[in-house]
């Protein structure tokens, strides 16, 4: 049986040899080619339809927009030839840039501009990203090379907006297989989609910019964290998305975009206890914003200096500073307003958001230390979002946690900041008054200033117990050299592969 | 055989399907408010009624339960609320995945199977044999997902001989298969020496060894065709609780896009839709191997009647 | 199923007792002699015990509340190891928790369920095939009928299919897992019965004018005893099994509770810099599995003469010609 045995051993060892070299000649880790490991497939690789984060990560790279934005962040003309004229209020002309073609031969030029906006903007085509284009109302061709876009009204996130807005070639947009076959004018071209398997693209040889280095990008899927990790040390992946704090020392590398996600305690300022602003305050005081930073998020998470949004955002005023960590001047302050001991309802949700349950138990800890009685419920996310979107009577206090791609206040503040925004828990009509003012103020140095004039009154009342800044992380093979952008997008013509 | 045993089967078989139908939408419907998890966070109401109406959840049940089975009739499924495109479709692009993880698997747990029960039962309490009980009981008795942790870690992470997850080559395949087929060999191998003893103590078999017969020929053309018969229908059950089950499990740990992994994810999204058309699937398969297996067993052993 | 009350071995002479001290004692003396006989079955039975007596006082066993959270001592490795604490004899979880007491804590929910679905779904699969056997006619065939189509039913699937959409909560599991289990003992016990009406002694009693009830209880479920209890016995490793795998999967027991499987869920992402946390429920759990499993098997031989047979017999003819 010894001798069987020892047979045995052997022809395992030489299935998985042999195995394991056909998985090289397969090409996973060949000089310029990569592989990413994301979290989701594409449902789809129609770049207008879904709000759907593994679909991005492949169409980044086909599709362009008439806006890019650099790795710091600021708006500069990607598709189009140069920043847009204000014709009018609502009137803003593209020129575009001249000889460019898509990868199945067609020509950019207006019509793909105005293509492109039309077919958002129908409702047959039921678009999730429509609410991001609703101040649209339709593109018109000029010429060849230049083309308006009609807003409903001055439109300040407008820049922001064509920066998200993907252009699609109008001839093949129309054909069928569009949901399978992208063609875009970007750096790199579909070579094939194995449903539930990979999507590999390769570089588009007749780019119009600069020559990207990475020849080859093959997308895996994978939905544990824990798989994709494992990979990453087996060298199988260059890039896994979402790594959590915890694995960072295991990655060889890791790529970081600073508070691309923002959690927040919503308190009710319209009534009960936390209708006074000074317990809304006490409610920050209380909690250490820093332990949490380092404790829950690993170090990962930057303290939010006492706004809802991120640094990285328009809007931000770096001039206020965060709510500092004093739970005597806490207690001080709910003694004050006659709120010593009150009973506070926290609501939150679990598994929706990176350590959404230990944060909100991590607060409720902080505030049970200074004296409140808190009364911590965990729903599904079904009855969570019943209860963070009810205009009726607003919960005592709850947890939401805020991502926002266009990377600009509007969209924060029109949701949780306006009176009458579908997450706010305030009675505010002047800050109302100043957000809409905001909004159709199309000189960015103005407008910022007033969202400045937002940010600090929404401080001072203490509408938010503001928290962290979330940081997302991506593992990297000791090879990769790569570094995100603000928005976090896969952008593979960035990438290089060292040897 | 008769046409009338195959047509009781195959009407058997339909209603089967029937009850798990009716099963799953009864199941289904009870569930809270899809229309709420499916929709982005920020969505509107008008968004929300539009879609459960285009869901058709805005119906009475009577109405929604006559237009599911109209509609199963022609094989429509529904679309994917997750994928936006027909249910049907992706299960059937995730079939082949599970079809080769599941046959591979049981494949290779007859081999190892077979085999070792069969050494085993040739010398009944011996060194051999013991072991063999003992390492049967012992694959039968690991949690799957915990095995397939722990090959990911030996076998891709810290001796990178093969891939931790997903599908493509057969180096792919190897661990998963692995992780499917060692409790099931476990079974079959307790099977198969267990009625490998019963056949070897039958007098025919000591006859033919008192006269003189070679014992190879004797195990390998009277003894190993008449003990197939449990072994292969453990097998099939084996084949079916894996199609059915354990594949979920394997698949989910090693991210091989079959069936159990799409059904998983089906689940992380509340789509019903498609974990419906899911499990509809499967049980037309299970369906179709039990009657596979009913015309092997009789073209097996001629002995057997069936009904 | 050629089984009666002479030819099955101690463990059926131990079941119909009839409380008389000494057929006690000689039970009792039988099974010990059994367990010395089978060094595996007397291995598994003891890890058994152990683990029953865990479970059952698991509150004062373990030393941590399982759900206790210290942010401050998370990933903390095993005593033994660098930078183990003696605090934490198996150190801590993702959030800080006593791994040595959420596996304590974890053997409560394994065992309880398994033993709950084990007594739910044998004695409704009892019962069912108690009816079918002994009645016959047109229950037989609807049971019967009920039972073929169940079987083939993708039990597994189906079971997500419920969990995603009822809550799972440990009540909702057992009744799903019940429910996908009945059937296997339906089936055995219409078989038992079917046979043992057939021998000498039920037919008299029915002859004799014994009442049905009285029938199936005096003369026929004592027939039953022992593969019952070698079919449970599988059936609860089987069912303990497939809890965890439930639970790793998010559709069994859901947090703040503890099992096995969704601590071997949770740790499988810290799998590099936490081993002990995949490792501990899950061996765990193939320790209770495989002492289930030995334990079922010691009875099945222990019970059943062909079996004895098959172990002790040396396969008489065939050793002697050499493999």
């Amino acid at each position: 049986m010894k001798v069987g045995l020892r047979m045995a051993r052997r022809a395992v060892v030489l299935a998985c040899a042999g195995a394991s070299m056909w998985a090289l000649a397969a090409g996973a880790t060949r000089a310029q080619e990569i592989v990413i490991a994301l979290g989701s497939e594409p449902t789809t690789l129609d770049p207008q339809i879904r709000q759907d984060g593994g679909e991005r990560a492949v169409n980044d790279n086909i599709y362009e927009a008439l806006i890019f934005r650099t790795p710091k962040g600021e708006l500069v003309p990607g598709l189009a030839a140069e920043m847009p004229r204000l014709l009018d209020p609502t009137t803003w002309q593209f020129r575009l840039r001249a000889g460019v073609k898509f990868h199945n031969g067609e020509p950019f030029t207006a019509d793909a501009v105005v293509a492109s906006i039309a077919r958002m903007l129908d409702p047959a085509v039921r678009s999730e990203n429509l609410s991001y284009f609703s101040t649209l109302v339709r593109a018109e061709k000029v010429d060849d090379l230049t083309v308006n876009v009609v807003t409903k009204a001055p439109d300040s996130v407008f820049l922001s907006r064509m920066y998200w807005l993907k252009i699609i070639p109008p001839q093949h947009a129309r054909s069928p297989g569009f949901a399978t076959q992208p063609v875009g004018t970007g750096p790199y071209r579909l070579v094939e989609w194995v449903r539930g398997e990979r999507v590999v693209l390769a570089a588009n040889p007749d780019y119009w910019g600069a020559k990207p280095g990475v020849q080859r990008v093959t997308y895996r899927f994978v939905s544990e964290i824990g798989t994709r990790l494992s990979g990453l040390l087996a060298r199988e992946f260059d890039i896994i998305s979402n790594l959590q704090p915890e694995y960072v020392k295991r990655a060889p590398k890791i790529g970081r975009v600073p508070a691309l996600e923002v959690p927040v305690v919503i308190p009710n300022a319209i009534s009960g206890v936390t209708a006074d602003a000074r317990v809304r305050l006490a409610l920050n005081l209380a909690v250490d914003k820093k332990a949490i930073a380092e404790k829950l998020f690993g170090g990962f998470a930057s303290v939010s200096d006492g706004q809802f949004i991120s640094a990285t955002w328009f809007g931000h005023d770096p001039t206020i500073n965060a709510y500092p960590y004093d739970p005597a001047k806490a207690r001080a302050l709910l003694k004050e307003a006659g709120a010593g001991g009150a009973a506070i309802e926290l609501v939150g949700t679990a598994g929706r958001w990176l350590k959404d349950r230990e944060t909100v138990e991590a607060i409720a800890a902080y505030w049970q230390a200074v004296g409140l009685k808190v009364d911590v419920k965990i729903l599904e996310f079904d009855g969570y979002l019943k209860r963070l979107f009810d205009r009726q009577s607003r919960p005592q206090a709850i947890y939401v946690s805020h991502a926002n791609p266009l990377l600009h206040a509007d969209r924060t503040l029109s949701d949780y900041y306006h009176e009458k925004g579908r997450g706010s828990s305030n009675k505010d009509a002047e800050l109302a008054a100043l957000i809409e003012r905001a909004r159709s103020e199309t000189d960015p140095a103005k407008q910022a200033e007033i969202y400045h004039m937002v940010m600090k009154r929404a401080h001072e009342q203490a509408y938010f117990v503001t928290l962290v800044g979330i940081d997302v992380l991506y593992g990297l093979s000791q090879r990769m050299d790569w570094t995100p952008g603000v928005d976090g997008k896969f952008l593979a013509k960035d990438m290089k592969v060292t040897r | 055989m008769s046409a009338g045993f195959l047509l009781r089967r195959l009407g058997h078989g339909i209603v089967v399907v029937l009850g798990v139908t009716i099963v799953v939408f009864i199941v289904t419907r009870m569930v809270g408010d899809p229309v709420r998890v499916m929709l982005p966070i920020d969505a509107s109401d008008e968004q929300r009624q539009a879609f459960a109406h285009h869901l058709g959840l805005d119906r009475p049940l009577p109405a929604q339960f006559a237009d599911f089975f109209a509609k199963l009739a022609r094989f429509d499924f529904g679309e994917s609320l997750w994928q936006r495109r027909p249910a049907i479709d992706i299960v059937l692009e995730r079939l082949p995945a599970t079809l080769e993880l599941v046959l591979v698997g049981m494949a290779l747990a007859l081999l190892l199977a077979i085999p070792l029960g069969v050494i085993a039962a040739l010398r009944p309490g011996r060194g051999w044999d013991r072991a063999t009980v003992s390492l049967s009981l012992l694959g039968l008795s690991l949690p799957q997902f915990w095995l397939g942790l722990l090959l990911i870690i030996l076998f891709a992470v810290e001796w990178g001989l093969l891939p931790t997850s997903g599908r493509g080559t057969p180096g792919h395949l190897i661990l998963p298969a692995l992780t499917l087929a060692l409790p099931a060999t476990g079974r079959l191998a307790m099977i198969a020496r267990s009625s490998m003893i019963d056949e070897l103590n039958q007098p025919y078999v000591q006859t033919a060894i008192a006269k003189g017969l070679p014992l190879r020929r004797v195990v390998g053309l009277h003894a190993l065709r008449n003990a197939a018969n449990p072994v292969l229908t453990l097998a099939g059950w084996e084949l079916i609780r894996s199609l059915a089950g354990y594949a979920v499990v394997v698949e989910t740990v090693f991210a091989w896009p079959g069936l159990g992994y799409v059904a998983i994810q089906a689940i992380q999204r509340q789509d019903l839709v498609l974990l419906q058309t899911v499990v509809f699937v499967v049980a037309i398969m299970v369906v179709a191997i039990n009657l596979a297996m009913d015309l092997v067993y009789k073209a097996i052993d001629p002995r057997i009647q069936l009904e | 199923m050629a089984m009666t009350k002479s030819t099955a071995g101690t463990l059926a002479h131990a079941a119909p007792l009839h409380g008389r001290p000494h057929e006690l004692f000689n039970a009792l003396r039988g099974i010990a002699r059994e367990l010395r006989a089978d060094k595996l079955g007397a291995f598994g039975t003891m890890i058994l015990l152990v683990l029953v007596i865990v479970a059952i006082a698991a509150p004062a066993l373990a030393p941590y509340d399982p759900a206790a959270q210290s942010l401050a001592d998370r990933l903390l490795p095993p005593a033994w190891l660098a930078g183990g604490s003696p605090a934490h004899w198996l150190g801590t979880d993702h959030l800080g928790r006593d791994v040595l007491s959420r596996t304590i804590h974890g053997a409560r929910v394994s065992l309880l369920v398994g033993v709950a679905v084990v007594a739910l779904a044998g004695t409704f699969g009892t019962v069912l095939g108690l009816v079918a056997g002994y009645f016959g006619g047109r229950a037989d065939t609807i049971i019967m009928r009920a039972v073929d189509i169940q079987v083939a039913f993708p039990a597994l699937l189906l079971a997500l299919i419920i969990l995603t959409v009822v809550k799972p909560t440990p009540g909702t599991l057992v009744i799903v897992l019940a429910a996908n289990g009945w059937m296997v003992y339906a089936r055995l016990v219409r078989g038992v019965v079917l046979s043992s009406r057939q021998s000498l002694y039920v037919e008299a009693a029915e002859i004799v004018g014994c009442r049905p009830l009285r029938v199936i209880f005096r003369h026929v479920l004592p027939n039953l005893t022992s593969p019952l209890v070698t079919l449970a016995t599988l059936e609860f490793a089987r069912i303990v099994l497939a809890e965890a795998a439930l639970s790793f999967l998010g559709l069994g027991v859901q947090p703040p509770a503890t099992s096995w499987g969704l601590d071997v869920a949770a740790g499988k992402n810290y799998i590099f810099d936490a081993w002990w946390l995949v490792t501990v429920p899950g061996t765990a759990i193939a320790l209770t599995v495989l002492s289930i499993n030995l334990v079922a098997s010691w009875i099945r031989i222990a019970t059943d003469p062909r079996e004895r047979q098959k172990r002790f017999a040396r396969g008489a003819a065939v050793s002697e010609m050499g493999a």
